[in-house]
This record gives structure tokens, sequence and C-alpha cells, in this order.
């Protein structure tokens, strides 16, 4: 009876030792091991939890009294991808003798589609890089001046062609950006400067004014040292063609009046 | 600290506005910022006749925002010493004031 009774109990009871039945271990309503509603543990199992307990392990001393390391750490962590996009920064300004700087205010997408397209056309490519990349990379090579310009939202167009009239063109076209500056064939232009080389003549045209402007003087030289020799036998042939004519005319002249 | 973009200005009382700097010089940040925000597409949404035009110069001059009203008001902000949000703010209880007025006249011209 007391077997019975401790087993009718049920829920979280003592296992009788001592000789019982185990067909007595069924407790009356026939609970099985996983059940729906909480279920008490077994004791043994509730002594095994209880001593495997997870204890966090604690620093002798709490990390907010060690000195800073963070900031190491996470610049370290990055640094492959900042190091790669650093080095994308470094070739666009080697390769391109064409750098120019916009800013960007929010364009919807097509429109953003579009000028690509338009300044792919003149061999124009769009970029954009973050500040915090660009910023240690322009401090240490030697565009230095154009420091102040990465600030806010950017962007970069590089071209190998100094195209800056067909540039200007299409930027007209669209409001939100706005040329701060550019650099071409590493000299530093302010919008200005850029709207002034826009409105030069192409090279070739500027190289042969030069040339002719040059040659304008020597082609003159050998004309003045031959000017005072070439007055003298213009004067000298004048004289002969008058005593020629003078000595024709006095033959026809009693020729014509003997006639 | 993201608050530059969270203030909501509705530029339905202003015609147009002109924000010059020079970008070489040190103290632009805050006007280009806020020539950024004001050219998103929610602020944008609120009056489509409002012409914002960015003025590039390289003179050495400080940093300047042009607001023309409609009702002829002119708001000149010199941006060298303001942030973007103090700017915004300005701009939008302006705005709103204006707004406020020309309800009040259309309520009293209506009945």
């Amino acid at each position: 009876p007391c077997a019975k009774m401790a087993a009718l109990r049920g829920g979280s009871g003592v296992l009788w030792r001592r000789g019982f039945l185990p067909a007595l271990q069924l407790v009356r309503r026939g609970s099985k091991a996983v059940t729906r509603h909480w279920k008490a543990m077994h004791f043994q199992r509730q002594k095994l939890m209880a001593v495997t307990e997870y204890v966090a392990p604690r620093p002798a001393v709490p990390p907010r009294c060690l000195p800073r390391r963070k900031e190491a750490e996470v610049a370290e962590e990055d640094n492959g991808y900042v190091r790669l996009l650093q080095r994308q920064v470094e070739e666009a300004f080697r390769d391109n003798r064409m750098i120019a700087v916009c800013q960007y205010n929010a364009m919807p997408g097509e429109d953003m589609v579009l000028l690509r397209h338009y300044l792919r056309k003149h061999n124009i490519e769009v970029k954009f890089f973050l500040n915090e990349i660009v910023r240690p990379v322009l401090s240490q090579s030697k565009y230095r001046n154009l420091l102040p310009l990465f600030v806010a939202r950017n962007i970069l167009l590089v071209s190998r062609e100094t195209k800056a009239k067909e540039m200007l063109r299409v930027l007209k076209g669209v409001p939100q950006i706005n040329l701060l500056g550019a650099c071409i064939d590493d000299t530093i232009l302010s919008r200005q400067g850029v709207e002034n080389f826009a409105k030069l003549p192409a090279l070739e045209v500027v190289q042969g004014q030069a040339v002719g402007a040059l040659s304008l003087l020597p082609s003159q030289t050998s004309s003045l040292l031959q000017r005072s020799s070439a007055h003298l036998t213009a004067l000298l042939d004048q004289h002969i063609r008058r005593l020629q004519e003078g000595e024709g005319g006095t033959p026809a002249q009693p020729s014509a009046a003997q006639s | 600290k993201k608050m530059a973009s969270k203030i909501h200005v509705v530029l339905r009382p202003v015609k147009s506005i002109v924000v010059r700097f020079c970008p070489f010089e040190s103290n632009v940040e805050s006007t280009r910022k806020f020539l950024g925000c004001i050219n998103h597409k929610r602020i944008q949404a609120t009056n489509k006749n409002c012409e914002v035009t960015a003025d590039v110069r390289h003179d050495g001059s400080e940093p300047l925002v042009d607001v023309m009203f409609v009702d002829g008001d002119r708001l000149i902000m010199k941006g060298a010493n303001l942030t973007t949000a103090e700017m915004l703010t300005a701009l939008g209880t302006r705005c709103n004031a204006k707004e406020i007025k020309e309800e009040q006249k259309s309520k009293k011209k209506s009945p």
C-alpha cells in the first residue's frame, strides 16, 4: 500500500528502491517522458543539471579598466577591404588624365543610368568612393589640395581623354550633380577653370597657331636680308629697260617720221 | 545624430533656393550637406516648382544660402558657422509660419 501510495503521488516522486513491482512505477495518469505541460525533472536529473550549470568566465579585471585596444583591432579587421578600395582609388588617379569631383545629391535611379550611359559614350566612367577611404590616399599622394573637396556625398568622373566640353554639356542636363573641381593632367582646376579649359580650341589647332606665329618672323628674315640687293637689281632692271626703250624709241621715231 | 535627414521641410511657400559655396574652403561641410538634404525626394516632392541652384565659385567667399519666398521675403543664411540641422530647422520654421499665415488668409477670404 505504501508503494502504491507513493506511486500514486506521481510527479516529482522519489523512486522507491525496495522491492516494488515495476508495474507500480506507472503513474495513474500515465504521462509520458515528452509532455506538452511542464513536467518536473527526475531528482537525479535535477541534481545533475544543478551541478553542470554554466558558469560564465569572469575576467579578473573588468574590461572597462583595461586600456582601449578596440579601435586598433577594428582598423586591422577592415584593412583588407579598405586596402583594396584604396588601391582602386590610386589606380583611378594614376590611369586617368581627367578626374572630376562632383557633389552628388539624391538622384532617381533611371536618371543615374542615363547619365552613366551618356558619359560612357565619351569614355568617361562614373565612380563612387567613400570619403574615409579617399582621404588617407590623397593626403599621402601629391593631390593634397583636393582634400577639402571630399566632404559630403561625392562622385568621381574619371576619363582617359580630356573631353571637358561634352562632360559639361551632359552635367548641365542633370541638375542634381554639381561640378566642384577637376584635376586634368595633374593640374587642379576649379569649376571656372574647367569651363575655360572647355572653351579652348583643340590641341592641334593651338599647336598650329603657335607654330605659325613662331615661324612668321623667320620667314621674313630672308626677305629682309635680301631686300637691299633686290632693290638694287630692280632699279638696275628699270634703268636697262628705260635705256632699251630709249634706244628702241629713237630708231622707231625716225622710221615713224619717214613712214 | 541623423537629425538632418529627418527634418521635414515643406517648401510650398518657397520660390527658389540658391546655395553658394567654394568647395576648396574648409567651412563648407554643413552647407554642402544642406544642399544634399534639400535635394532629397521627400522635400522636393512638397514643391516641384521650387528651383534649387548650386553656385560653385572659387573666390574664397563664405558659404551662403539664399531663399526667395513666394511673397517676396528673402532669407539669407551664412553657413560658415551653422550646422545643417540648424539651417534646416530655421528654414522649416519660417516655411511653417508662412503656411499658417496663408491658410488663415484663405480662410478669411473664403467665407
